[in-house]
């Protein structure tokens, strides 16, 4: 890597915990540990701070990080931060914010991110909607034959009720999910974006120890509402959703 | 992300070790994890060009012409029996089929074949 002129970092970790990683990088340089004091940077030399980031770099970065959780705990990094060389890395940030992450390796220490995401099925909701609500039977009924414009009143009637219950629908069965998954988890970060049949998307920081019961927990989920929605589950992960410093301005 | 199996209680809704699909990498590396502001970022070309296909429900005219449309094709002498269903026994057929290969709410706007198989196993 004599051309390497910069030095990307994905994440920190205890020093003890830090591995090195071969060709696992981005640009699919090698995983190396820049340590300072009890901490490590996880880092690769790569060519230049100018660098295109592509799909499967963006991928490398998650999967280092993965890698390194089985290893320990580890402070994820946002995707693209960039030092100049370790002396920078230490001098600049694992140095002067040494306090600060040190409490946070020690915050999520035996914890895992766990990310659930929940949509409708879009035909399962829509057919509960109308059988649940005879005003919307009956306007279905009198759009269904012709979607010209003698029922477009009557068609943006029908979906301003259908949208109506569906988003009734999306916050009753959002707390539902919530409160069966939340008990099992340290702490939650809900996303409030409010995408189309998605009934939850959120990330549960967990102990390690309870990650068998949240599996449970989601499989009897998954199972009671396989009708209607329809999940993705993914983890362990590093915790993503729940790190932060102090006046972070980024 | 989840692949669920056609397999029991236990193991119905497998947990994916890592994000696979690019939206789940780039939701989660590319809006979480710590942000140093003082140094450098490598200048994310493409990433532009990465669209999440997640459609973002606004209240709109076009959105509720597109509900009622959606509504009015629904054939509902094969989906009648589903809200009860759900309440009833909770399936348990392998209808928990994650379609979540494909990008964020997209795959649930795919529709729900699966409900022919359901049917059926119920008689």
């Amino acid at each position: 890597m004599s051309a390497a002129t910069a030095l990307y970092l994905y994440g920190v970790t205890w020093a003890d915990a830090a591995r090195p990683q071969a060709g696992a990088g981005v640009h699919e340089e090698s995983v190396e540990a820049v340590p300072y004091r009890q901490l490590a940077g996880l880092t690769s030399a790569v060519e230049s701070t100018k660098v295109p980031a592509k799909r499967r770099d963006l991928l490398r970065h998650a999967e280092v990080l993965g890698t390194a959780l089985v290893h320990g705990t580890v402070l994820p990094l946002r995707f693209g931060v960039v030092f100049e060389n370790s002396t920078t890395l230490v001098e600049d940030f694992l140095s002067p914010r040494y306090a600060e992450l040190v409490q946070l390796l020690r915050k999520f220490e035996g914890r895992v991110e766990l990310s659930v995401k929940a949509y409708f099925r879009e035909e399962a909701i829509l057919a509960e909607v109308v059988h649940a609500n005879p005003r919307i039977a009956r306007l279905r009924e009198a759009t269904r034959a012709a979607s010209d414009t003698s029922t477009y009143p009557l068609r943006v009637e029908l979906g301003e009720r259908v949208a109506a219950e569906l988003q009734e629908r999306t916050l009753r069965d959002r707390q539902v999910l919530l409160d069966r998954l939340s008990r099992l988890a340290v702490d939650v970060q809900v996303d409030q974006e409010p995408i189309e049949h998605q009934v939850l998307g959120a990330s549960f920081l967990v102990d390690r120890e309870r990650v068998a019961a949240f599996d449970d927990a989601m499989n009897k989920l998954a199972q009671e509402q396989a009708p209607r929605m329809h999940f993705k589950y993914l983890g362990p992960l590093a915790p993503h959703s729940f790190v932060g410093l102090s006046a972070e301005a980024g | 992300m989840a692949i669920a199996t056609h397999g029991t209680a236990s193991n119905y809704l497998q947990r994916a070790p890592s994000p696979s699909g690019l939206a789940d990498v780039v939701e989660l590396i590319l809006d979480k994890g710590l942000v140093i502001d003082a140094y450098v970022r490598i200048a994310v070309i493409g990433i532009e060009l990465i669209t999440i296909d997640a459609r973002i429900v606004i209240a709109s005219v076009d959105t509720y012409l597109r509900f009622a449309e959606a509504v009015n094709r629904l054939d509902l002498t094969q989906t009648e029996a589903a809200g009860l269903k759900e309440l009833r026994d909770g399936g348990g057929n392998g209808d928990g089929k994650a379609k979540g290969m494909a990008e964020g709410a997209k795959d649930a706007l795919s529709g729900d074949g699966d409900r022919q198989k359901e049917r059926a196993e119920r008689g």
